[in-house]
């Protein structure tokens, strides 16, 4: 019932403007002719408030032949709830779009992850970063369609952060990485911004970019371990330095008991791994051997 | 896991036991690069610090800056209880004195507790630290909608609440404004009070009062229904419904027993009203 109601108020709303006075009545034959009829038809011609003009009408009439007439002004009250219910579902077509983008972002990082496990099964890491490039590409429309839609709506930034942090997380740690395997450096927040084309009005925010990077350490002693299975004795050391730099520099920062502190408390298991597999190397005397045999493997250049 | 890395540690070891020789060549060969790298890896290290000490900065000041609104929002919830239940205090004889105090308690809090919120805020994304101030807002939002109900039996809308804020901020940036999810948070808790109200009304003997309340609070209910589909993370809305629905039956029930009971009362024609009480004994449950 009340959602044929709200229909049939859309309904009015939209026909109004091809021909009010035919649809208002046909539509509604419940309502007492008086009512209608009492309304002067110059009000028609107005577009929004006479929608609820007539809701007041119908309301007073009901509350009145049920209380004897109180004077509680109901009218401000359901004229108000109409307009929140107007920019709520604002706000909800804006979230389906958001939404929209969100997914085919997601759908790329997922793409971009499958493709980033190659780096695991030891492929030429130029294959692997080539096809990153597109990828990234493919990501930056999409961020730019996101700002497009959030840009229109400034301040609501943070309102539907939510709705793209998560996969945000994931596109950083998989850039940090590959920036990583490129150039042996941390990506920097600024650099992050700019691979996906963002910029100060819609930016990327930092406690995300720091959860991206812990999620990349995640990944590190995985890596190691096959890298060293392919014979890149190398690998530990380097990863090993740019964990303990990363942690360190991690250890800086005072942290709140939140998802970006539980996810650096995993930073440290990472490292304590990655510590292990070095440890295994040196105890062996591999680590130092053929570090310069298989550089071309890792691709630091 | 540690099976593999055993086995495949064990097969590295197999395989390179075979350039041991050059190994004393590739020693030094290692140690000059080592030494080579050494001002590289310093400069690594000392970039990662000059800008994790930047996002360091910026977390301290947000986690500061969360945590003075978590304490302005605290001080506002206090207080705003506190004008709540000094307009319960309201009974047949006294409304205009108790309402004036509730309302220059409410004028207080906007001036002290909600300014320094308004403060903190200025400049920053409302959106960003909404979680923080957000339970403040609401129970001001419950205090003022509730005094004004009491004295003019109407809602008080947002644009009302809002437009007295507005003084609050620094013309030259954007001023705090309470956002529609928050006034509705707050709308949907006033229910609970106006149940309150309307019991200690009916136990006063002002039924006609509590009637209005009666239908006050189901124009609420109905009205909320209609957006709570609608609104941003509505679970916390959706629970607050269902305790809304409660009050509002509460309210029903109570009005009902007096108004089939109240041709007793007047039968009795007594002037006490808790001998009229006793006619109701789980009014209050």
């Amino acid at each position: 019932m009340k959602t044929a109601f709200r229909n049939t108020v859309a309904l009015i709303t939209l026909s109004r403007s091809i021909n009010p006075h035919s649809h208002f009545r046909s539509l509604l034959p419940h309502f007492s002719v008086a009512a209608v009829s009492s309304s002067p038809p110059l009000l028609f011609s107005l577009a929004k408030p006479e929608t609820f003009r007539f809701r007041r009408v119908f309301s007073s009439q009901r509350h009145s032949s049920m209380t004897g007439g109180e004077a509680y002004a109901p009218m401000s009250m359901e004229k108000q709830f109409e307009d929140f219910r107007i920019q709520l579902e604002e706000a909800g077509n804006l979230r389906e779009r958001i939404r929209a983008v969100v997914m085919e972002i997601e759908s790329t990082t997922r793409l971009m992850y499958a493709s980033f496990l190659l780096v695991h099964q030891s492929r030429p890491l130029s294959e692997v970063l080539e096809k990153h490039k597109t990828q990234v590409d493919t990501l930056k429309e999409l961020y730019r369609r996101l700002a497009e839609i959030l840009c229109a709506c400034p301040g609501d930034y943070y309102r539907y952060h939510n709705d793209w942090r998560s996969e945000t997380q994931t596109v950083v740690s998989l850039l940090a990485f590959m920036h990583w395997l490129e150039t042996g450096s941390l990506l920097m927040h600024t650099e992050a911004q700019e691979k996906l084309g963002l910029n100060e009005e819609f930016a990327l925010d930092i406690e995300d970019y720091l959860i991206g990077l812990c999620f990349l350490s995640n990944e590190m002693p995985r890596y190691v371990v096959n890298q060293v299975l392919a014979g890149n004795y190398d690998c530990p050391r380097k990863a090993l330095k740019f964990l303990t730099d990363l942690h360190a520099a991690f250890r800086m920062l005072n942290l709140r008991n939140d998802f970006l502190r539980k996810k650096f408390d995993s930073l440290k298991y990472d490292l304590k791994r990655v510590e292990e597999v070095y440890y295994d190397m040196k105890i062996r005397h591999l680590a130092d051997e053929d570090s310069t045999g298989d550089n071309g493997n890792q691709g630091q250049s | 896991m540690w099976n593999a890395s055993a086995y495949a540690f064990s097969k590295i070891s197999f395989m390179a036991s075979k350039p041991k020789p050059h190994r004393l060549h590739q020693f030094a060969g290692t140690a000059l690069q080592n030494i080579s790298k050494r001002p590289r890896t310093m400069c690594t290290e000392s970039y990662m610090k000059d800008a994790f000490s930047k996002y360091a900065d910026y977390l301290n000041d947000l986690n500061e800056k969360r945590e003075r609104i978590v304490k302005a929002s605290r001080d506002i919830t206090m207080n705003s209880k506190k004008v709540i239940f000094q307009v319960h205090r309201i009974s047949s004889d006294n409304k205009e004195e108790v309402l004036k105090k509730a309302e220059a308690d409410l004028e207080a809090v906007k001036d002290q507790y909600i300014s320094r919120l308004v403060k903190e805020l200025q400049g920053t994304d409302f959106w960003k630290l909404r979680r923080a101030y957000s339970p403040g807002v609401q129970e001001y939002v419950e205090a003022a909608t509730f005094c004004k109900f009491c004295r003019t039996g109407a809602l008080l809308n947002l644009e009302e609440i809002n437009a007295t804020l507005l003084p609050l901020s620094d013309p030259s940036m954007e001023p705090l404004q309470i956002n529609v999810l928050d006034y509705l948070l707050g709308v949907a808790d006033l229910t609970g009070e106006l149940m309150r109200l309307a019991i200690g009304r009916i136990s006063d003997g002002e039924l006609e009062f509590a009637e209005k309340i009666c239908r006050f609070s189901r124009d609420i209910y109905r009205e909320l229904t209609l957006l709570v589909p609608l609104m941003e993370d509505s679970t916390d809305m959706k629970t607050k419904m269902d305790t809304m629905l409660q009050s509002v039956v509460k309210i029903e029930n109570a009005c009902f027993s007096v108004h089939v009971r109240g041709s007793e009362y007047n039968l009795l024609g007594s002037s006490d009203p808790s001998s009229f009480l006793l006619g109701v004994p789980n009014l209050e449950s």
